[in-house]
Parts: C-alpha cells; structure tokens; sequence
C-alpha cells in the first residue's frame, strides 16, 4: 500500500475547495454494512446515534475510504409528516421502510402541516448524531431526500404518480411542504453549528426515470430543486452532495441547472457513464461514482477491481475532481474483500 | 347487430383512449360495445390488450413512464370491469397463470404491480402475493395454483439475495413451474446465477419474456 501524502480531512477540505488531492478520493455510501461489520444490528445504524458513529468511524479505519460517517436514510420524511417506518430486523433487509404513509388519499393533503424539526421522528437522532460528529472532530452533516423523494416519502408512491399527471395542485402542495421542511432542517442544523460548518446530502432517488418522465421533471420538479439548493447555499450550507440516483440520463440537463455549491459532489449511479456526468457537471462540481453495489455484492473482486479501475481512469482528471464511490448503498451482505477490492484499486491507479 | 365499420370504429377508439389515459372514454365506449352486441371477448382482446401491448413498447422505449403506464391500467381495468361479465364462458381455453409477488426483506412493489398489469392485461391469471413475501408463500401458492410461471421481484440489492433461495425452494417442491426475476438491481447474468429460468429487464417486455421463457423450457 502507498504511502498516503494527506489524512482523509485534509483530501475531503482539498476535494470541496478546489485544491489538488493526492489521490482520487474514496467515498463510501455505507451504512447497515458498518453496522454488521462490528456485530451490531442493522438497524442500530439508524436507531443508536452512538453505535451508529462508532460502527462508522471503525469500518472506515477498517476499510480506508475517506467519507464522514453520516445518519440517514432514503424514506427520510416518511415519519416526519406523520407516517410510520419499520427498521430493518429480517435477514434480507437493509434499510427503514414504509409501513404507513401520512398520505393515502387526496384529503389527507389538507392536513398535512410542516413538522417541528426539533421533534419530528428521527430529527432528534440526526442532531444527536451531529452533536456526536463535533465531539469526534468531524464536521456535522444533515441527509435528506429531494423534494420529489421526500414527497414520495409522505405519499403512497403509486398515489403520487397518478397525481403527477391527473392533479398536479396535490403535487406542487407536496414539493412545497418537502421543499420547506428541507430547508427548515438546514436552517436548524446552521443555528446550531454555525454558517459554513454544516454539510447536506440530498438523495434523489424517486424523480429518476425509472419513475417520472424528463417533461414531467422538468415541469414539477426542477423548479423545487432549484429553489432548495439556491436557498441551502444562500443560508450558509457551502458544499451540497447530491446522490442523483437511478437512471437519470434525461434529466441531466436539468440537473445541471441547479447549483450545488463551490465545489459540491455530483454522486452518480451505474446508469450514468461518469464520462456523460463529466460533460455535464466536470467543470464546476466534484464527480462521484459510479461502482454497481450489485456487482460489489455479488461480482468478483477481479471484476470489481477492473470496475474500479475503468471508473478511476475515466474520472480522474475530471476538471473540479473525481471521487470513487459505490452508485448506492453498499449492500449490508458485501462480501468484505470485494469493498477492500475499492481501496486496493485506488491505491493501485488513483495517485496523482 | 354492428356493422364492420362500426366495430372497428369503437374497437380503435377504446384502443387510442387506453394509450391517452382516458378513463372516461374507455367507459363510455366499452358501455356502446355492450349496447351495440358487439363481442365483449373481441373488444378486450383487440381493443384494450392490443392497448396495453402498445403502452408496454411505450413503456419500453422511454415514452412513458410510471404514472403514464399506471393511468394507462386504470383506463384498461374499468374497461375490463364493463366488458368481462359479458365475454362468453369458453371452457377449452386454459388461461396461462402467474404467482407474482416482491421478495422477503423488500415492500417495494411499483414494480411488481405494472409487471402484473401487463400480464393482466395480456389475458393471464395472476395470483398477486404482495410485498415482502415470505419465501415459502411462494411454494405454497404454487401447490394451490399449479401456475405456468413465478415472478419474483425486488428492489434492493440485500433484498435480491433471497431470491436464489427462493427458486430453490420453488423447483424442489415444483422442478416443472418457470421462474423469471426482475427488479432495479438485477441483471440476466444474476438472474442466472440464481437459478431463475427468465429476466426482464422492465415492464413492458416482462409478458414477452415469460412467453419465451415457457418455450424454451418445453423444448
């Protein structure tokens, strides 16, 4: 192994201003995998603020990769507004789920308020865990979905998507609440730690294509985007790193309008060729990406090392820079050579 | 009794309002097919299954999309509500049946539910077991049905490891049923370390998939 130039805050602070890093950084979106890894339940990661950090800092050191350890989750919003999540506990699951959303029909709108970010479902445990990020010396970070995952979040998927094209007022009432509560977060988090101190991930999985249309992402959802990130940047989030999850190809043009910080992180999938993301984002934002957590669960270490060394050549000289990182979650069943495969290949092909 | 023209008038209009998403029009046209004596067995299947095939290339191609293909089902259910009652009983055909359901460990079931649309659509019987499912629903739901094919699905990438354990399952008790699987994170090649008979990589060619996977098993 190389001997590293700069600790992982030095490459992370150099990575997000613009300075030359001695290596491709490398990012991890890992969660319920730490948690098992140091012979904790899964759910612990997402109920004990505590365990969670702990299982974090220790699969870090473990594995090598720079990334803070962070709390979060992609039905974020779910509880908030009223509805209920289950934790993980069966053997092949990974991540909270919806059991019950705060929306089922159309006048469950009208009663939907903004929640007090002080108190709202797992809020209290995010800042419990951002308080325990500054006494470990590491800066507080807040995750949320988008506006479009999070209204997905309050409201029955399927339900969401008829109203996309039958009664867009429903939706643009959902965009607005999730929009606000998101910004609500953020305001609380900068109270709390300062301006410039705090970093945001945004996960969008739900306006992907998979799902919704270019038009109809252009026409509902971008201008929501747009208007939370200005706002995030505006109230003194410096860096926004935004996981645009799933096939997203035809909404890259959009996406490219909507500001991410100087310089935030453009996380992209496996659907997305890093090269399309570069032509896209390269020359004012950081590009990360894009190994297929399928194959890191159930691919080779040989495939996943040509994975990562195809991925590391195509971005390594991105314009504003390059981060290797998993194109979602890591699977909590990775087999743990395969995620140690990611680090060996960045050390073998991502010095500068 | 109407006339040729006539037919093929309402059977085009139920076929274009399907793909426009016009849930009103299906109804008034589908009531007027009634009305008219006009054979309910040929309006559904040239009219609202030719529709739904259409809306799964659409589907396919990138042309529709979720909520797209989701108005396009409910256009077709109301006109499959007004017109099955009236569809002669036709005890030599034998209806193709399917046990569809998203894996244990996983609840989301977009997915699943337009796969079942399409093959409803397509005239099969479907046995929907919901969300995470339990893996040994599947075997018995199989000993209930005796179906020609099970569809598994699954979202996330933890939840996919059930699956080979699932098909085990599966073929131990019924080594004749087909087993396809299907879900973001899937490929053909894990869908064939798996054990699994078919992959769709979408929707829309999920029918198409099965009908080929049955084929080539009867080979």
């Amino acid at each position: 192994m190389r001997q590293e130039k700069m600790t992982w805050v030095e490459r992370l602070d150099a990575l997000r201003n613009g300075r030359s890093v001695d290596r491709v950084p490398f990012l991890s979106f890992i969660l319920g995998f730490c948690a098992k890894n140091v012979g904790y339940p899964v759910a612990s990661v997402y109920s004990d603020p505590e365990r969670s950090l702990l299982a974090q800092m220790l699969t870090r050191e473990q594995y090598g990769y720079d990334s803070e350890p962070f709390y979060g989750y992609a039905s974020f919003g779910g509880s908030e507004f009223g509805g209920e999540i289950k934790l993980p506990d069966g053997e092949y699951e990974q991540a909270p789920s919806h059991v019950r959303f705060a929306v089922e029909k159309e006048q469950d709108v009208d009663r939907l308020e903004l929640p007090d970010v002080k108190n709202a479902g797992v809020l209290p445990s995010a800042m419990k865990f951002s308080q325990l990020q500054i006494a470990n010396g590491i800066e507080p970070s807040v995750v949320v979905g988008g506006a479009f995952t999070i209204a997905g979040n309050i409201c029955v998927v399927d339900t969401l998507c008829r109203w996309v094209i039958k009664k867009q007022g429903l939706v643009h009432r959902l965009l607005r609440l999730a929009t606000d509560h998101i910004l609500d977060i953020a305001r609380f988090w900068v109270d709390r730690f300062g301006k410039g101190r705090v970093n945001i991930q945004i996960w969008e999985p739900l306006a992907s294509n998979q799902i919704i249309s270019p038009r109809h992402f252009e026409k509902l959802v971008l201008p929501y985007q747009v208007e939370l990130h200005e706002k995030l940047l505006a109230i003194g989030i410096k860096h926004i790193l935004c996981h645009i999850c799933g096939e997203q190809n035809q909404n890259l043009p959009y996406w490219s309008d909507v500001p991410m910080g100087k310089f935030g992180i453009i996380s992209i999938g496996k659907e997305i060729d890093i090269t399309t993301a570069i032509k896209y984002f390269g020359d004012r934002y950081v590009i990360a990406g894009n190994i297929e957590p399928a194959i890191l669960q159930t691919g080779t270490p040989g495939e996943i090392y040509e994975l990562c060394r195809q991925a590391i050549e195509k971005g390594k000289h991105a314009p504003k820079g390059f981060a290797l990182m998993q194109g979602c979650e890591v699977p909590v069943n990775t087999p743990p050579y395969n995620l140690y495969t990611m680090k060996k290949a960045v050390d073998d092909f991502g010095y500068y | 009794m109407a006339t040729r023209e006539r037919t093929k008038e309402l059977i085009d209009g139920i076929y274009n309002a399907i793909i426009e998403m016009d849930e009103d029009a299906v109804t008034e046209l589908c009531k007027t097919v009634i009305d008219e004596g006009i054979d309910a067995y040929y309006a559904v299947s040239e009219g609202l299954t030719k529709a739904m095939d259409r809306v799964g290339e659409l589907y396919t191609n990138n042309e529709y999309f979720v909520p797209e293909l989701l108005l396009c089902a409910d256009a077709l259910y109301t006109g499959l509500d007004i017109l099955r009652p009236h569809i002669k009983s036709n005890s030599d055909e034998k209806k193709k049946q399917l046990i569809i359901g998203t894996i244990e460990g996983d609840i989301h079931d977009i997915g699943k539910n337009l796969v079942k649309i399409m093959f409803e659509a397509a005239g099969w019987v479907v046995h929907d077991l919901g969300k995470d499912v339990m893996l040994q629903r599947f075997v018995e739901e199989q000993a209930r049905t005796h179906s020609d094919v099970i569809a598994l699905s699954a979202l996330m990438t933890t939840s996919m490891t059930a699956m080979p354990k699932a098909i085990a399952m599966i073929k131990a008790a019924d080594p004749d049923v087909a087993v396809m699987v299907g879900g973001a994170p899937l490929t053909r090649d894990i869908a064939v370390s798996y054990g699994a008979d078919g992959y769709a990589d979408n929707a829309g060619e999920a029918v198409r998939e099965a009908n080929e996977m049955l084929k080539r098993i009867m080979k």
